[in-house]
């Protein structure tokens, strides 16, 4: 933990708050806390909250984005989670694997397959227009935002699919009967018994798949290149590579965590707390 | 599984779950962390964190303030005869797709008899290009800059000064890559491709003819290509573009008025046409995924070797202003300070610079080298290039006539690197 955290933390505070090197303007970290700047972490949060702020626009728009692919993730996950769990019978492994199965393929791999598929002349176009019967001129790649969350929605819903499954699954069938032999009828169970039980499961899939999310900017990169799609993480890859302000890339990482701490910690304690009751 | 079973206790399901929540935003630090300490580790043991006692002494070369590197103690060339290295594995640093595999292969048949094999490593941009070169981890034997960069790598101490008993063929190159101006005398570099940039489309996708306008630049600020068009992800071009569509002449300029009406203007184009940011115009033009787009003049030639079946060549345009006063610019071969094959490296220069290696490379790189034989009009006689894109090819007069994209102090690199990042958040 020490290793694979701490140190590699540090080392973004050292760049985040250390200086430029004059010639190449690469990042110069700076070991020693009591020499740390925080000229980068001012100039990103003015960029942010500042009268320029135009790095405002992204990070609303990315959470705009998270917040419906994760609702969409949401409401694809559950049936389907539910299904396997309740339905598939014997077939549950098979089902679960099925489910699983595309996801042991790359990521950058089935967002160039999504390229494909959402071309002019793509499958997805294809079929919209029923073979070209029904005029249809839809240009997905052009920097759509419909197509940035779809690709996220595809990428991430596994992540959401299998929390909710064992949340599901662990569900002992004795007391759902239990609920109907207590005069609940078939909605009355799932509203009562089967949502409430399964919320440990729903928040941990909804933080599983935001977290990421947040951070994403090969969806964007790959499905759509418009400046109008830009989130979060673009700006961070796009301060990498840019020369003088890696700095501010590891600042705004560093604010990106921040805020992303505080819910995993609010789902780290409940989860805590409800061990401690159960 | 099946019902039967009784599910795992839940305290380890939710440590797991937790866990693995945990570790998701490590990995992602773990992985910028990769990525900076590349660019860091160099900086941070050879200089520290005072500034490097060179940077004071960078000179910017331009034609009118042509610059001679120093060549310091401890950084000369290689002594002149030397074999080259017996059973040498000479490793090649450039952008993927930039040096043509049957280049390659017949430098390595040519010394055969030294038993000499060619690795070819590639970079995305040329920051992370400088990052690894400088840590001197991963020791190249010949890298590809263009030559906006030379100062830093001279003054940085990273390439070495060239042996040039052992680069016998630069008369074939255009006389001003025998003494350029960004490095005279050519102490440090050979030329190695040019380039203009100018708009490239599909005839069949684009009816009108976009050099026909009063400006032709205006056509990515005209709606009727929304979401149709892009503009190169580079810094330096898309807002010398802009620059130029405003009326200026200076792509170097670092006063604020002319950048701030540049910005507007790009901050315009993203409400007006919905630009795609990306480099890979050679591949979304001749497929259709892009109407048209900025592009330089070897993505269009490159281009011809992407297009669908069906497709016929002379679909392909390319538009340049036909006096010249447009960008164009060039790019070095050079060697790195500490290459393990420095012999090798000259004569793989050396190679490049043989017309026919020359004329093979352009082939499938699609980037025109200086060469003095291969004039414009013999490679489209010799039906090398199609006629519709002979203004694809650079003429040794553009370089008296057309912008040259120099060197930025970084104050004025900070102010244009600004200005992308604005237009890049599309905010």
């Amino acid at each position: 933990m020490a290793l694979f955290f701490a140190v590699p933390l540090y080392v973004v505070l050292c760049v985040a708050f250390g200086t430029v090197d004059p010639l190449f303007r690469t990042s110069v970290p700076v070991w020693n806390p009591m020499q740390w700047q925080f000229t980068q972490l001012a100039t990103v949060f003015e960029r942010i909250v500042g009268p320029e702020n135009f790095y405002l626009p992204p990070v609303l728009r990315t959470i705009g984005f998270v917040v419906i692919a994760v609702a969409v993730c949401l409401a694809i996950a559950f049936p389907v989670a539910y299904f396997a769990a309740r339905h598939a019978g014997r077939h549950k492994a098979l089902v679960l694997t099925l489910l699983v199965a595309p996801f042991w393929i790359s990521y950058m791999m089935r967002m160039l397959a999504w390229v494909n598929l959402l071309q002019n002349d793509g499958w997805v176009n294809k079929v919209i227009s029923l073979n070209g019967l029904l005029p249809t001129e839809q240009n997905w790649l052009a920097g759509r935002p419909t197509t940035v969350i779809l690709g996220l929605i595809y990428g991430y819903v596994p992540y959401m699919i299998l929390p909710l499954f064992a949340a599901l699954d662990r569900i002992s069938p004795s007391l759902l009967e239990a609920a109907r032999d207590l005069g609940a009828g078939g909605f009355d169970v799932f509203r009562r018994v089967i949502v409430p039980m399964s919320l440990p499961g729903v928040a941990a899939g909804m933080l599983l798949v935001a977290l990421p999310m947040m951070g994403d900017y090969f969806t964007n990169d790959l499905l759509s290149g418009s400046p109008g799609t830009s989130m979060i993480g673009n700006l961070i890859n796009n301060s990498i590579s840019t020369p003088g302000q890696s700095g501010q890339a590891a600042a705004l990482l560093l604010i990106v965590l921040l805020v992303l701490a505080a819910p995993m910690i609010w789902y780290t304690r409940t989860i805590a707390k409800s061990e401690v009751r159960s | 599984m099946s019902d039967a079973e009784q599910p795992r206790s839940p305290l380890s399901r939710r440590r797991l779950l937790q866990a693995t929540a945990l570790s998701l935003p490590a990995a992602g630090l773990l992985s910028a962390c990769a990525r900076d300490s590349g660019g860091t580790g160099g900086s941070a043991s050879s200089s520290g964190s005072s500034a490097s006692p060179s940077a004071t002494s960078l000179q910017i070369a331009s034609p009118t303030n042509p610059v001679k590197w120093p060549i310091s103690a401890g950084n000369e060339p290689i002594a002149a005869g030397q074999n080259p290295e017996q059973g040498g594995n000479l490793q090649l640093y450039s952008y993927a797709d930039y040096v043509a595999p049957d280049v390659i292969a017949s430098f390595e048949e040519k010394y055969k008899k030294y038993n000499v094999k060619v690795t070819y490593s590639t970079f995305n941009d040329s920051n992370e290009a400088l990052a690894k070169l400088r840590g001197g981890s991963t020791p190249y034997d010949v890298y590809t800059p263009s030559y906006d960069q030379l100062g830093k790598l001279v003054l940085g101490g990273v390439i070495q000064p060239l042996q040039q008993s052992y680069v016998t063929d630069i008369g074939n190159a255009y006389a001003e890559f025998q003494n350029p101006f960004y490095d005279q005398g050519w102490q440090y570099s050979a030329p190695y491709t040019l380039y203009t940039t100018g708009i490239g489309w599909r005839t069949d996708k684009v009816s009108e003819d976009v050099g026909a306008r009063p400006n032709p630049y205006d056509i990515f600020w005209d709606p009727k290509y929304r979401e149709k068009l892009a503009v190169l992800d580079d810094t330096r071009e898309a807002i010398g573009m802009t620059l130029l569509r405003n009326g200026q002449t200076d792509v170097n300029t670092g006063d604020d008025t002319i950048l701030n009406a540049a910005r507007d203007a790009l901050l315009e184009m993203t409400t007006l046409t919905k630009p795609r940011v990306t480099i890979t115009g050679y591949t979304d033009i001749p497929e259709g995924r892009l109407d048209l787009s900025q592009a330089w003049s070897g993505d269009l030639i490159a281009a011809l070797g992407y297009l669908p079946q069906g497709v016929k060549p002379d679909v392909l345009r390319y538009w340049f202003p036909a006096d010249g006063k447009g960008m164009v610019n060039n790019d070095l071969m050079v060697i790195p300070k500490n290459a393990p094959n420095p012999v090798l490296a000259h004569l793989f220069l050396n190679h490049l610079l043989d017309p026919a290696v020359a004329l093979a490379n352009f082939q499938y790189v699609g980037y025109q080298p200086p060469q003095v034989s291969l004039t414009p009009e013999k490679l489209v006689a010799d039906g090398i290039v199609p006629a519709n894109l002979e203004s694809a090819l650079v003429k040794p007069g553009y370089f008296n006539s057309g912008y040259r994209l120099l060197e930025l102090s970084p104050e004025t690199d900070a102010k244009w690197q600004a200005i992308w990042q604005q237009f890049k958040a599309g905010a």
